[in-house]
Parts: structure tokens; C-alpha cells; sequence
């Protein structure tokens, strides 16, 4: 874990980025992010989309990825797709509404990329945006930040 | 619940899950048997049934597909099944420790009738005995509401499996609860007090109580 907080950083330093440390769980300065753990990187009408360093943690090992189909219509807070990880599947919902213009294939090989790179090579969909002011419900990473540690003190 | 079958099962599920969500109900524990069936989860891997739907149809057995997690499994009489139907964002819990804790209260529920039961290595996701698996798990999550659960094998007709490749696992075999426990007339009447008739057995699982019924089955001899 440690080693993976470490890395992260190099990796942040080096691509310029400002990286939240929240206990061992990384949160990326420049992304917004989702109540259920997705991120999105936006540029223009065009954004990418994960899910967070602290989703596949607690998901565990992800063995598959359902990816939607090029040209399907997401919706923000609507399931898209799912990961498989210790025998549960996982519901991942869009964090923006648009159309889905690139799935990451590369997951269907190596699912592995959703814990190990998280914001990176774990990257899921890419989509057109329908309405970039939808952007407002979503949270900064201070505000995630305190979100998790939120959920995660309810127990 | 004593026997349901297995897509009046999916539908009662699905209608809690939705009720759950809005909070009309709260954390709430399904236990059931069912007919004889055989399942997959969402990865479809029915190259690992190993038997036609001709066959299945003549030994009397369902198959169905499901959104669930794992692989083919099959469930039957005398196998104790749980569906928890939780929130697990309300008790800050993922999915790893959630099926964690799922195996553990098999592993408890095991150890009360002597049998030293544990967790599977990484990759294998529920609970053996030795090299040999008691108890299957296979969940589903949606906007962090459990459904689908456990499978505990008390006391099936394990031949079932000889159909299937169990949960995709190819060099491993099945067991029972019943086949577990040691044969002596003491722990064989044990065994027998708990089958036979209701019995209950409360069980803590994430911080919430819950009861198992076992329901009235009667023991093969």
C-alpha cells in the first residue's frame, strides 16, 4: 500500500498533478467525483471516467469488466456497467450523461488495471457530454475526501 | 421461507433491492432452499456445465442465468441459503469485506458443529474444508445493495455437482456438512437434532442480529 501511495506520487509529480493523501487511499486534484465512487476528467465536452483508488480497494481484486457498447447513452447516477471482484458484482454508474465513444478494451485483458492504476490505465469509458453544467452536482476532491472518510466511519 | 423457486426468488429480491433503496424497508435477510438448480453469474461461464439441457431437464433441474458475481454453482435441498438484502454504503462497508464477513459466519456456523472450516485462498472466494468446498458465495451490488448471498451445503445430494465444474474450480471437490461431521453416534445425533425440525441459531453479521431456520428436512441415512 505504502509503496503504491509512493508510486502514485512520482507518477503525480512527474504528470503534474496535486495528489490528496486520505489515509492509504490516493484522491487526484482536477477530477470531480461521484457519490459512488467514480471519477471524471473532463476536457471540453469530452470526459473520462473510472472509478476511485478508494473504490477498488474496498472492492478487492477485479477478474471482469462489463463495458457498454460504443454509441450507448449513459445518464449521470445510472449503472453503465459493472466489475466483478470476490464473487460480487459491482454496478458503475456515469458520473455525466452523453454518449459512450470509447470503451477500454484493454480491461478485457488485464481487469487487474482497475486496482492497479485506478485514474490511468484503469480509465473505463470515454463520453461526449451532453450538458457540462451537470458537473455541479458532483463533488471536488477536498469534498470527496471528506465523504469517504465519512462512509467510511459508519461502522 | 422454506422452498422457493429460483426466479420467484430473483423477482422477490429485485423488489426488495428497489424498496431498500428508497428506504421503505431496512436491512433485511432472506433464507430459503430451493428445487434443484443450476446458476451462473453475470461472466456466463457455461463452459463449465458440463451436462446438456436435455439431461438437465430429465433429472428434473433448472438452469438459470443471473447478475451475480462467481461462477456455475448448483443449489438444492437440504442446502441453506441466505440472500442478505443490505445497504452497504449505510455501514461503510465494500465488497471485499462484505463477502469476508459472509464467510465468516459460515465458518462460525461450521465450527459450531465441530467441522474446522476456513476461507479460501485469493481467487477462491468461499469456505472449505481442506480441499474440499462447504460453502459458495456469489453477490450482486447495485447503488450499494446486496443481493444474492451464500450457499452452506448441510446436507445436499453433492452428485448434483458431479454435472458442473463447481464454481469454475476444476482439481477441488464439494462437501457437507454431513459428510464433515464425524461419524459417532453422539456428533451423528447432534446432526440429527439440528436437521430435523426447527431449529434456530442466532448469528451476528455486520453488527446486525439475525436468525437462521433450518428448515425441516429430513437426514438420509
Amino acid at each position: 500500500m505504502a509503496s503504491r501511495a509512493l508510486w502514485a506520487s512520482r507518477a503525480a509529480s512527474y504528470l503534474r498533478i496535486s495528489v490528496f493523501h486520505r489515509g492509504f487511499s490516493t484522491v487526484l486534484k482536477d477530477l470531480k467525483y461521484s457519490d459512488s465512487h467514480e471519477w471524471v476528467k473532463v476536457d471540453g465536452n469530452s470526459a473520462t471516467i473510472g472509478i476511485t483508488d478508494h473504490a477498488q480497494d474496498h472492492l478487492g481484486d477485479v477478474v471482469y469488466v462489463e463495458l457498454p457498447e460504443v454509441g450507448a447513452s449513459v445518464t449521470q447516477g445510472d449503472s453503465f456497467g459493472a466489475v466483478e471482484s470476490v464473487k460480487a458484482t459491482s454496478d458503475v454508474n456515469s458520473p455525466v450523461s452523453g454518449k459512450v465513444v470509447e470503451v477500454n478494451e484493454e480491461l478485457n485483458n488485464s481487469p487487474i488495471l482497475v486496482n492497479s492504476s485506478p485514474y490511468e490505465k484503469g480509465w473505463i469509458i470515454k463520453v461526449e457530454v451532453k450538458d457540462t453544467e451537470e458537473l455541479n452536482n458532483l463533488m471536488d476532491p477536498e469534498g470527496y475526501t471528506k465523504f469517504c472518510d465519512k462512509e467510511d466511519g459508519n461502522h | 421461507m422454506g422452498t422457493i423457486n429460483y426466479l420467484e426468488s430473483i423477482k422477490l429480491q429485485k423488489k426488495l433491492v428497489s424498496d431498500r433503496k428508497t428506504n421503505k424497508i431496512s436491512d433485511t435477510l432472506l433464507s430459503l432452499q430451493h428445487p434443484l438448480t443450476y446458476t451462473l453469474g453475470k461472466r456466463r461461464t457455461d463452459h463449465n456445465m458440463l451436462i446438456p439441457m436435455s439431461q438437465l431437464k430429465k433429472i428434473g433441474a433448472e438452469l438459470h442465468y443471473t447478475q451475480r458475481g462467481g461462477d456455475i454453482t448448483f443449489h438444492g435441498p437440504h442446502q441453506a441459503i441466505l440472500y442478505p438484502i443490505i445497504s452497504l454504503r449505510e455501514i461503510g462497508l465494500g465488497a471485499r469485506n462484505y463477502v469476508e464477513k459472509l464467510e465468516l459466519t459460515m465458518i462460525e456456523l461450521a465450527s459450531l458443529y465441530g467441522v474446522k472450516a476456513c476461507a479460501g485462498q485469493k481467487g477462491e472466494t468461499g469456505v472449505w474444508v481442506g480441499e474440499r468446498k462447504i460453502g459458495a458465495i456469489g453477490v450482486q451490488i447495485s447503488n450499494g445493495i446486496t443481493s444474492h448471498g451464500l450457499a452452506f451445503n448441510i446436507d445436499p445430494d453433492l452428485n448434483y455437482f458431479k454435472h458442473i465444474v463447481p464454481c469454475g474450480i476444476a482439481d477441488k471437490g464439494v462437501t457437507s456438512l454431513r459428510k464433515e461431521t464425524v461419524t459417532g453416534n453422539s456428533k451423528q445425533g447432534q446432526l440429527n437434532k439440528i436437521l430435523d425440525g426447527r431449529n434456530e441459531r442466532e448469528g451476528g453479521i455486520l453488527g446486525t442480529r439475525w436468525v437462521i431456520h433450518s428448515q425441516k428436512v429430513r437426514l438420509r441415512s
